[in-house]
């Protein structure tokens, strides 16, 4: 299990939003490697629309940082072969909500070309995507779906929760060889125009490096409970942790980082050491990530849990566009705070 | 001696409010000539704003606090 | 062209002006100074119409409550022009219980059943409905039609394609509309679109294909008539593409940087204005023809608006029904 890869406050006073620790990581590898190239809708003058490619036009300039018209079959395809033929692209899907229209691209043929190839073809593309909700844009602008993509064999994919990872993971999605989808939660970005958690700014260093795929790490150390989350999420976890300290009660939150590949060993050893865990999952409740969790602890060991598995996640429900109702089914701080409470008193 | 870092004058009216939607260092932090400390912004137009010189940068203004252009928001000393 | 015909387009042009005029001053009141995208009174993303009056009143003076109208994430206009009722709308809007969807919704996804009318936020995946809805009617052996209507953006997604190639190819009673207000999001036309109009690709899905220039809503009411008629009649599909002016951003809050020196340019062709001074200099309209439509409108809003701002918003629980029937 990892232990926070964060650096000695020393190195890295120089504090980023996640959104341009994202861009800094990209201006730096197309720096660095002139097969890296950026397309997507309105990732040049706009500088995407939740700021992941801010500053990359006057950078690098319109042929390698590239307007799309809205196809994202079409474009997404494009960067598929782009990328077989030995480019490095990183696309951006505006909303990961908007997959419906180049699902095919995705997992029929980024995910499975190398497979498919019996290893002699690669893939090394980046496609970025944001996610999440909490400002009321509505069904189709709102979920997460790491879930969904998990599911599919042949990508990986990365959720960082604050600018240091994010920066570390998109170096490391953009080097590494296989598909990655990158999912930024909106709220974690950091914009002036939404409101924020402080943990969306942060220490980032200004040389390159990477963040390990496929490692979680302890966000915060604790012997109590094991409250695994991502994202948005994990910054809430923190908050609820930090206020619990004072009421006793010491949880371990681990940011798993990746979904895949998913660290069940991080997992296992914590909960091997606490025998309690909730899952904090913005993502929908069933047949996703938040099961493929409680289905790793079942089969590695039944018997570390001394409280039952316990979730807190998106209910089986589209997402609500008024307020009242979109705050009853995101996991907020209460129902967090209630889980951990709950699970760590049996 | 130190330097006064006014907000800037982002949209077509010079009296409109905004705010310092972020602040990228802590008050009483050393800052290099160049570094972005704050961004800033009117409305959805966001700016980052740079620390003109070197030296340790004093916060006059809270986050999310409100502005106007020309308001000081920070000092260098 | 009927005088109280023309005067009625004015009137729903400044209806729907008026109504974006003060769903966009609620939306911004409580946002800034310090903007939260998803705090006030009316939350999350805004798309508004001004400018884009005269494709909606054109097109659907030739419309009943039975015809199909599938509009996209920028729908205000269409759905008023259609004759959805302004206080449940705006009560959508506003998130409320007595709203379109009880709240569910919002801006992007208001549905009136009683009017066939629905919107998506997803670009170019109304179309396809549109067909369906389209189907349904030929299959009935009714003469309603289907409208979609989309932006020229969404011309370049598959779906359009696919449907233009479907309705043609099974003859049916539907309407394709293309808003061409030059921009998508920060993307100009040029810059996304391979023809210099989406009307030439009609006659690649065998199609009747016309374009508007002008932004006039008499010329619209002509075009779309041909095509509603060509429709009703059995003969087919048509694209209609006209060229409309987006006078504000893609969503509120959008600063249009890149629209540089276009933007004051567009804002000198603001459709209604014109239409305006065209009718007077027409004698179809004067001084107090105009204050009473003005006054006629700002009480509708007002009142929907007021009906909204009272209405109770929707119970926590309710987040949880209407999944399934």
């Amino acid at each position: 299990m990892t232990v926070t890869d964060q650096p000695a406050a020393a190195s890295a006073t120089r504090r980023l939003t996640t959104a341009k620790a994202i861009s800094e990581a990209i201006a730096q590898e197309m720096e660095r490697d002139p097969d890296v190239f950026v397309m997507g809708e309105d990732v040049a003058a706009y500088g995407g629309i939740f700021g992941s490619t801010t500053g990359l036009l006057d950078q690098f300039g319109p042929t390698r940082i590239i307007d799309t018209p809205i196809s994202e079959t079409g474009f997404i395809g494009a960067g598929i072969g782009a990328a077989v033929e030995g480019m490095r692209p990183v696309v951006e899907l505006m909303f990961v909500d908007f997959f419906g229209v180049c699902m095919d691209q995705i997992y029929n043929h980024m995910a499975k070309i190398h497979y498919e190839s019996g290893g002699h073809v690669t893939v090394p593309m980046v496609l970025m995507t944001a996610v999440g909700g909490g400002y009321s844009d509505g069904a189709q602008h709102s979920q997460c779906l790491w879930g969904t993509f998990a599911h599919l064999p042949g990508l990986k994919v990365v959720v960082p929760s604050n600018p240091y990872d994010a920066k570390g993971l998109m170096t490391a999605a953009i080097r590494d060889d296989n598909p990655v989808l990158y999912m930024f939660h909106k709220g974690v970005m950091g914009l002036p125009w939404m409101a924020k958690n402080p943990r969306s700014i942060g220490p980032v260093p200004a040389e390159s490096y990477e963040v390990p795929i496929g490692k979680a790490a302890v966000a915060r150390p604790g012997r109590d409970v094991t409250v695994v989350s991502l994202s948005l999420s994990l910054q809430h976890c923190l908050d609820v942790a930090d206020e619990l300290v004072g009421e006793g009660l010491e949880a371990e939150v681990i940011d798993l980082r990746s979904v895949v590949p998913l660290d069940r060993g991080a997992i296992l050893e914590s909960v091997g050491r606490t025998g309690k865990i909730v899952v904090v999952d913005e993502d929908y409740r069933s047949f996703g990530l938040s099961g493929e969790i409680a289905a790793t602890i079942a089969e590695s060991d039944p018997g570390l849990l001394r409280a039952p598995f316990t979730r807190v996640a998106y209910p089986d429900v589209p997402v609500p566009y008024a307020r009242p109702l979109e705050y009853e089914v995101l996991p907020t701080h209460r129902r967090i705070r209630e889980a951990i409470v709950s699970v760590a008193g049996r | 001696m130190s330097v006064e870092i006014t907000f800037p004058a982002l949209g077509k009216d010079p009296d409109q409010q905004g705010v310092v939607a972020t602040w990228l260092v802590r008050d009483g932090e050393p800052v290099t000539a160049g570094q972005v400390i704050a961004e800033v912004a009117v409305d959805k137009v966001s700016v980052d704003v740079e620390a003109p010189a070197a030296g340790t940068v004093r916060l006059l203004v809270p986050e999310e606090g409100v502005a106007t252009p020309g308001t000081v928001i920070a000092r260098i000393e | 062209m009927d005088d109280e015909l023309r005067r009625g387009f004015y009137r729903q042009m400044v209806r729907i002006r008026t109504y974006e005029e003060a769903i966009r001053a609620d939306y911004h009141a409580d946002k800034t100074p310090a903007w939260d995208i998803g705090a006030g009174l009316i939350p999350g993303e805004m798309h508004l119409s001004a400018g884009q009056e005269p494709v909606a009143v054109g097109l659907c003076a030739h419309l009943t409550a039975d015809d199909g109208l599938t509009a996209p994430h920028r729908p205000h206009h269409l759905a008023l022009a259609k004759g959805v009722d302004m206080r449940k709308m705006t009560a959508e809007i506003y998130g409320r219980e007595t709203g379109l969807s009880h709240g569910k919704g919002g801006h992007m996804h208001l549905f009136d059943p009683s009017q066939h009318f629905s919107c998506s936020g997803i670009i170019a995946e109304g179309i396809p409905v549109a067909v369906g809805q389209a189907l349904a009617f030929h299959r009935r052996g009714t003469t309603n039609i289907a409208v979609a209507v989309a932006g020229e953006g969404a011309a370049n997604q598959g779906a359009f394609h696919e449907s233009l190639n479907l309705a043609s190819l099974w003859k049916l009673p539907v309407v394709f509309v293309i808003e061409d207000n030059d921009w998508a999001i920060s993307v100009a036309r040029t810059a996304s679109t391979s023809v210099p109009s989406n009307a030439t690709r009609a006659a690649a899905y065998g199609v009747a294909g016309e374009r508007v220039e002008g932004n006039d809503v008499e010329a619209v009411y002509q075009a779309a008539g041909r095509a509603v008629a060509r429709a009703r009649a059995g003969e087919g599909p048509t694209l209609l593409e006209v060229h409309t002016v987006r006078l504000w951003g893609h969503f509120e809050g959008d600063a249009q940087a890149y629209r540089g020196d276009e933007l004051a340019v567009a804002e000198s062709h603001d459709p209604i204005p014109a239409y305006e001074a065209k009718l007077r200099a027409d004698g179809v309209l004067d001084d107090a023809t105009v204050e009473a439509v003005r006054a006629e409108a700002a009480t509708e809003v007002a009142d929907a608006i007021a009906f909204a701002k009272s209405s109770p918003e929707p119970s926590p629980a309710s987040a949880y029904q209407h999944v399934f029937v």
